[in-house]
């Protein structure tokens, strides 16, 4: 597999010579593959942002190098690099008709003229605005002109795409169609995408690879499910979906479980992620589509444990209910309304809870 | 106990009719501003010599306003200051506009900004006698160059004003976005920077002509004698006595300050309809 981008120990210190310097990145480290969806994900202010600012051009790296398919380009103009960006707001020129913002990067390149019409129409074709080559940017609608940004920024044939978080100005439903767009885009094209997104779902739902970043540090890199299903620590594990996190100690190890005192004196047992000893003091996370409710005596002989209902949400399609266990432990569970729509518990009402050990995973502290 | 009105209503926004007398007293205000201005339009088409006494209407004032070489030459004088010291204001306040909201944080950004501006407070007699001083003391003697000079210089800040605030309203993405597309440096102020800031050049243009046509105080200090503009012309008139002549130079004047600012309202508005975000 081809490398397209390999960071290297980047550091990114905002106004270094004043008395109060910002660390947007700390030595960070990591490679993009070719034709690859990767996604940098994130809290605002983590330094996804940053990362991509400094692959495109328009920040100075502080420290580290940047190789772009084995060329190192963190000082060159962004006029000599050979990607392009989508930005959040589009950034489309609004005294340039759609086709001559799309033609603005081939003519800078001094591209023959049919060549530039035929790629013109070519990528408007792509990204479904063809019929729209005359109008001018106000006289779009957002989704509209998103795409218009992503034919201007493909056109050129960039090596890598830039994304910066080019869903977030679109109402819910235009992000979600424009979620699969993107993604069928990427394979159509073969282009390495560098998405940046502050959306959980918008990451799981589109990337070959995500690298969950914190505080200008990447905590963890791997896919989706990679990412979902094995955290690495606590802040990954909650940033992703909805986790319940219970603190307690290990006081028995087995080769493939362990066994963990929650509470005063519950015992829940976990799969163990290895180098754990007994006396450690541990989080354990359980996701809450794992764990399954049921009526006290319908279990169905699968092993549970008794709880009650002291809180619920509504959300539609499920209801969040949250249980306590007894011994201080609250846990987190969803289930489905029934089929006449009446939802399957009410608040106050004692519950069979059941879950796998599987389920449970040790974190890092 | 009394009911108080309820909340929605006591917000709600009066219109300006509902204070008794507000309407007599706007009319008042508009006559006392606008009156001498109809008056002196009025009897520039007086067919009398005296200014005061109506014999009839006529165009004979403005036939022979235009007649008049005095006038010709202070019109043409008037228009090549105007002409050539917004030239010079615009591109310098254009310069100073990108420097300032484009160059990044640099020692003396704020001092820069006040001293810019700082021209539209300080007392015109003021800046009259300084640069009179300044222009004698180095012996300098141009004539129309000396009064060019001098208009240039309070006709920066006027300029400056709409410029910088096109800039600050525009997107630094934008320019971004052309550097991403394998834009030069100067192909990207080229093709983005200066189509995107023209509307407030063309405004800072306009008033800064406006301003310097206008001019009187500084133009009779500075202007010797061959550099006189059309408003010391005018007022040179006054002091040989009114004919309607002074009435019809006045308001052709009057008519061009006016288009003028009209260009500038429309192009303003314009410039607000596409604005960049």
């Amino acid at each position: 597999m081809t490398t397209a981008i390999d960071i290297r120990g980047i550091t990114k210190i905002y106004n270094p010579e004043s008395n109060q310097p910002v660390k947007a990145l700390d030595d960070v480290s990591l490679t993009i593959n070719d034709n690859e969806f990767f996604t940098l994900l994130g809290p605002s202010g983590c330094g996804k942002t940053t990362l991509l600012r400094l692959i495109a051009g328009f920040e100075q790296v502080s420290g580290g190098e940047i190789m772009l398919f084995g060329e190192e380009i963190e000082n060159l103009e962004p006029n000599r690099r050979p990607v392009n960006t989508v930005f959040q707001h589009y950034a489309l020129f609004p005294h340039m008709t759609v086709a001559d913002n799309v033609a603005f990067g081939l003519e800078r390149l001094k591209k023959p003229k049919n060549e530039i019409v035929a790629t013109v129409e070519r990528v408007l074709t792509l990204v479904k605005m063809k019929h729209l080559g005359d109008r001018r940017p106000n006289q779009l609608s957002g989704g509209q002109q998103q795409r218009v940004a992503l034919a201007r920024a493909l056109a050129p044939s960039p090596k890598v795409l830039l994304l910066d978080e080019p869903l977030s100005a679109l109402d819910l439903k235009l992000r979600q169609a424009m979620r699969e767009e993107l993604k069928q885009l990427q394979k159509e094209t073969g282009i390495t995408f560098v998405f940046v997104t502050h959306d959980q779902e918008e990451a799981l739902a589109m990337s070959d690879r995500i690298a969950v970043m914190s505080d200008g540090e990447v905590q963890q890199i791997g896919g989706p499910t990679d990412i979902y299903e094995h955290p690495v620590n606590r802040f990954v594990a909650d940033f992703i979906g909805d986790t319940n996190f219970l603190d307690g100690e290990i006081v028995a190890v087995n080769d493939d479980l362990v066994t963990c005192r929650l509470g005063s004196n519950s015992m829940f047992e976990a799969e163990n992620s290895g180098a754990h000893k007994i006396g450690d003091q541990v989080t354990l996370f359980l996701r809450p589509e794992k764990i399954s409710l049921s009526a006290v005596g319908a279990t169905n002989g699968q092993d549970t444990r008794p709880g009650k209902v002291a809180n619920m949400t509504y959300l539609g399609n499920q209801a969040a209910y949250t249980v306590d266990m007894g011994d201080g432990i609250e846990l987190t569970a969803q289930a489905r309304p029934q089929e006449n729509g009446k939802l399957p518990f009410a608040i106050g009402d004692s519950l069979a809870v059941g879950f796998s050990a599987r389920a449970l995973r040790v974190l890092a502290q | 106990m009394q009911k108080s009105s309820s909340p929605r209503k006591s917000k709600k926004i009066l219109p300006v009719g509902h204070y008794r007398g507000l309407g007599g007293w706007t009319v008042f205000f508009f006559i006392f501003l606008y009156l001498p201005i109809v008056v002196l339009i009025f009897y520039s088409f007086n067919a009398n010599r005296m200014v005061m006494n109506w014999g009839g209407f006529g165009f004979e004032w403005y036939l022979k306003a235009f007649q008049n070489e005095d006038i010709q030459k202070a019109v043409w004088n008037s228009l090549i200051v105007a002409t050539v010291s917004t030239i010079f204001a615009t591109a310098i306040a254009t310069i100073g506009a990108l420097v300032l909201a484009r160059g990044g944080n640099f020692r003396g950004k704020t001092v820069s900004l006040g001293l810019i501006t700082l021209p539209l407070m300080v007392p015109e007699i003021v800046t009259a006698v300084a640069v009179l001083i300044f222009f004698s003391a180095i012996g300098m003697n141009w004539g129309l160059g000396n009064v060019i000079i001098a208009h240039i210089t309070f006709c920066i800040p006027f300029a400056f004003m709409p410029i910088r605030a096109r800039l600050e309203g525009m997107d630094t993405s934008l320019e971004q976005a052309a550097r991403d597309l394998y834009a030069s440096e100067w192909e990207t102020f080229r093709y983005v920077t200066v189509p995107l800031l023209m509307p407030g050049i063309v405004a800072g243009a306009m008033l800064a002509f406006v301003i310097s046509m206008d001019d009187f105080i500084i133009t009779l200090m500075v202007g010797g004698a061959g550099s006189t503009t059309l408003p010391v012309y005018i007022y040179s008139m006054i002091r040989r006595g009114l004919t309607p002549e002074i009435n019809a130079v006045s308001t052709v004047l009057l008519l061009v300050s006016i288009g003028i600012v009209t260009a500038y309202w429309v192009v303003s508005k314009k410039s607000q309809t596409d604005t960049v975000h």
